[in-house]
Parts: C-alpha cells; sequence; structure tokens
C-alpha cells in the first residue's frame, strides 16, 4: 500500500476500464434524472439523518460520474477522495432502489475495481473504518 | 409572421416527428444490442422445495417500493407523466391537424378537460421546479442541465395555454408553441427525458434486485466492445 502511494495514477488503465464498459456506464449515468428517490432506500442515508453524501445517486453521480468526465484523467488525490464515497458510504448491501431502474450497486462495484486497481481501498486491519 | 408558421408548422414539425421516432427505435435497438438474455438458473429443486411459497401479493415489497416510502410523490408524479403524454395525443387542435395532413383522427378530450390536464401538466412543472430548490438532497444533485429538461418539458405546455388563452400576441405564442413543442420532441431520443421509454425497458427486463418483469437480460459486453 505504501509503495502503491508513491506510484503516479496509471491513467492509461483507468481509462481503458472506464472505456471498456462505457456503453453500459456512461449510458446510465445519462438517464439519471437525479430525483433522489433512491434516498430512503439506502439505510446509511437513514442512519444520517439524511445527510446527501449517503444518497445513492449522489456517490454514484460523484465519483463514476466525475471519473467519466475527466475520462480516467485524475490523480490519486482524486481517487482518496471518492474512496470515502465508494467504500466509506456505501456497504454494497444492493437495496438502493431506482424507480427508472438503474442498477446502482453495479457502478459503485465498478467504480471500486476502478479505485482497487490502482491499490486504493480501505486499510482493514489499520483501523480505517469502512462505515 | 405567415411564413415562419407555415415552417415550423410543415417541414420543422415534420423533421421533428421523424427524429422523435428515429430516435427511440435507435435507443430501443441499442438497448437491445447492448444487452442479451441470459436465463435464470434456479437453485436445485430439493433446496427450492424448501422454501415457502408467496401466498399473495407482498405487503413488504409495496411498502419498500416509491408507493411506500413517497405516497405522495408517486400519486404527483403519476398523474404528471400520464397527463404529459396523453394531453398532445388527444388534443382536439392536434388532432385537427392530424386530419388535414393525413386524413385521420384519434378520441379527443373535451375542452374544459384539456384545459384542466394542461394546468395539471403546468402545475406538476413548478412542483418539480420547487422540489430541486428546496429540498436540500434534490438540490444536492441537481445540475444546471436538470432545469433545462425542466424547461423543456414544461415550454409547450405553457405556451400552449397560453397561446389557448389569447394571451400576448396569438401568432407569436402559437408559433413559439410549435417550436418548443419541435424542441421537446427531438430532446426525448436523446437526453434524460428518454426514461419515458427506457424506464419499461430496464425496470421489466433487465436483471437486478428490483426488476418489475422477467429480468431476465444482462449487459453484454462481447457484442458492444472490440
Amino acid at each position: 500500500m505504501a509503495d502503491q502511494e508513491k506510484k503516479p495514477v496509471d491513467t492509461a488503465a483507468i481509462a481503458g476500464m472506464l472505456k471498456k464498459k462505457e456503453p453500459e456506464m456512461k449510458r446510465i449515468l445519462n438517464y439519471c434524472v437525479h430525483c433522489s428517490i433512491c434516498a430512503e432506500s439506502c439505510f446509511l442515508y437513514m442512519a444520517h439523518n439524511g445527510d446527501p453524501q449517503y444518497m445513492p445517486s449522489f456517490k454514484v453521480i460523484n465519483s463514476l460520474g466525475k471519473l467519466y468526465k475527466k475520462k480516467g484523467n485524475v490523480d490519486r488525490e482524486f481517487l482518496e477522495g471518492i474512496k470515502g464515497l465508494v467504500w466509506g458510504n456505501c456497504a454494497l448491501c444492493h437495496r438502493c432502489y431506482c424507480p427508472i431502474g438503474i442498477d446502482i450497486p453495479r457502478m459503485i462495484d465498478f467504480t471500486r475495481s476502478i479505485c482497487r486497481s490502482e491499490g486504493v481501498y480501505p486499510e482493514q486491519d489499520g483501523g480505517e473504518s469502512w462505515l | 409572421m405567415n411564413e415562419i408558421y407555415g415552417l415550423v408548422r410543415g417541414p420543422l414539425a415534420l423533421a421533428a416527428i421523424v427524429v422523435f421516432v428515429a430516435g427511440l427505435i435507435f435507443q430501443a435497438r441499442r438497448f437491445f444490442s447492448l444487452t442479451s438474455e441470459k436465463p435464470i438458473v434456479l437453485p436445485p429443486a430439493s433446496l427450492l422445495g424448501k422454501i415457502e411459497p408467496r401466498s399473495g401479493p407482498s405487503l413488504d415489497a409495496i411498502n419498500n417500493s416509491m408507493l411506500g416510502v413517497h405516497p405522495f410523490l408517486t400519486v404527483i408524479t403519476t398523474i404528471f407523466h400520464v397527463c404529459l403524454i396523453m394531453l398532445p395525443i388527444f388534443l382536439l387542435a392536434h388532432n385537427v391537424l392530424l386530419y388535414e395532413s393525413f386524413g385521420f383522427s384519434l378520441f379527443v378530450f373535451p375542452e374544459l378537460v384539456a384545459n384542466i390536464i394542461t394546468v395539471i401538466v403546468i402545475l406538476g412543472g413548478v412542483f418539480f421546479f420547487l422540489r430541486r430548490i428546496f429540498v436540500y438532497r434534490v438540490r444536492a444533485i441537481t445540475t444546471l442541465y436538470d432545469y433545462i429538461i425542466l424547461l423543456i418539458v414544461a415550454a409547450p405546455f405553457l405556451t400552449g395555454y397560453m397561446a389557448t388563452r389569447q394571451w400576448f400576441d396569438y401568432d407569436t405564442m402559437l408559433i413559439l408553441h410549435i417550436l418548443s413543442g419541435e424542441v421537446m420532441l427531438v430532446a426525448i431520443p436523446f437526453t434524460k427525458l428518454k426514461h419515458g421509454l427506457l424506464f419499461f425497458l430496464y425496470r421489466y427486463l433487465m436483471r437486478y434486485e428490483h426488476s418489475l418483469g422477467s429480468g431476465t437480460r444482462v449487459w453484454s459486453y462481447s457484442k458492444s466492445v472490440k
């Protein structure tokens, strides 16, 4: 992990991962109508007194959405920033409810894969809390 | 003014309808090309035998759905969407144009009903606009694009109502009404508004936690990614 932190982010690899799933992910990101109805289906949103940062759509728009906007051209600080959203603020319980049928956990899962490919993930034995 | 009216009523209207229909067909075809059927593999019969079959409609499923969590919003959004789709199709003035152009017409709403439906759609638009401004969690994910989409949807109804009531200059308002309607038609297949079509495909055909239908389709990359 310490070595990974020093390494620059492989933006080409991230761009490749984004490109591979672009037909689905970008399409679904553009399809979200920003209605926020997914909010109450997230137990973490409910447990944090309605803090929008725990809203499923917020997590996806501000992680994967930004990755696509930047076309994968991000630095380690950015990935560390979204780590909290896709790990800390999400238990990946697959209970998010989208009225128009967006499979939100699938997108969070994909974002985690991108972060993990660059060595960005929570340290389970380092006292770093997931939730 | 007559030339502009002739342009928006004729070639532009035809172009908008062609783009609208072709766009929806393109989106549907794209959906089916990016996804594929994958049969659901059930656990072994021996294991299934131990599961109690559901005796009737699940109250839990309704309680956890949008209807159970947001009953007021569900009613508002359902009425808004139904009115939004039905009014342009069954409006007397539109059916007169349809008859003049193609020699057939559909069932039409009485004028009073059409006026009430128009007001419902406009009020629905105002409701969603205010919701974006005043509800914190909605505001947290709202962008300028969301307001533009709302404007694109509301504009034909607003200008149509104003033209019917003969507010401001009738001819100008009528041209604005037709133009805004054409903008909406063109925008539907290529913006977030495509949820009018894709809602049914995603919620009924795709496999995920909250599928309403068979859920037998999954994203297929082998066909789309070289």
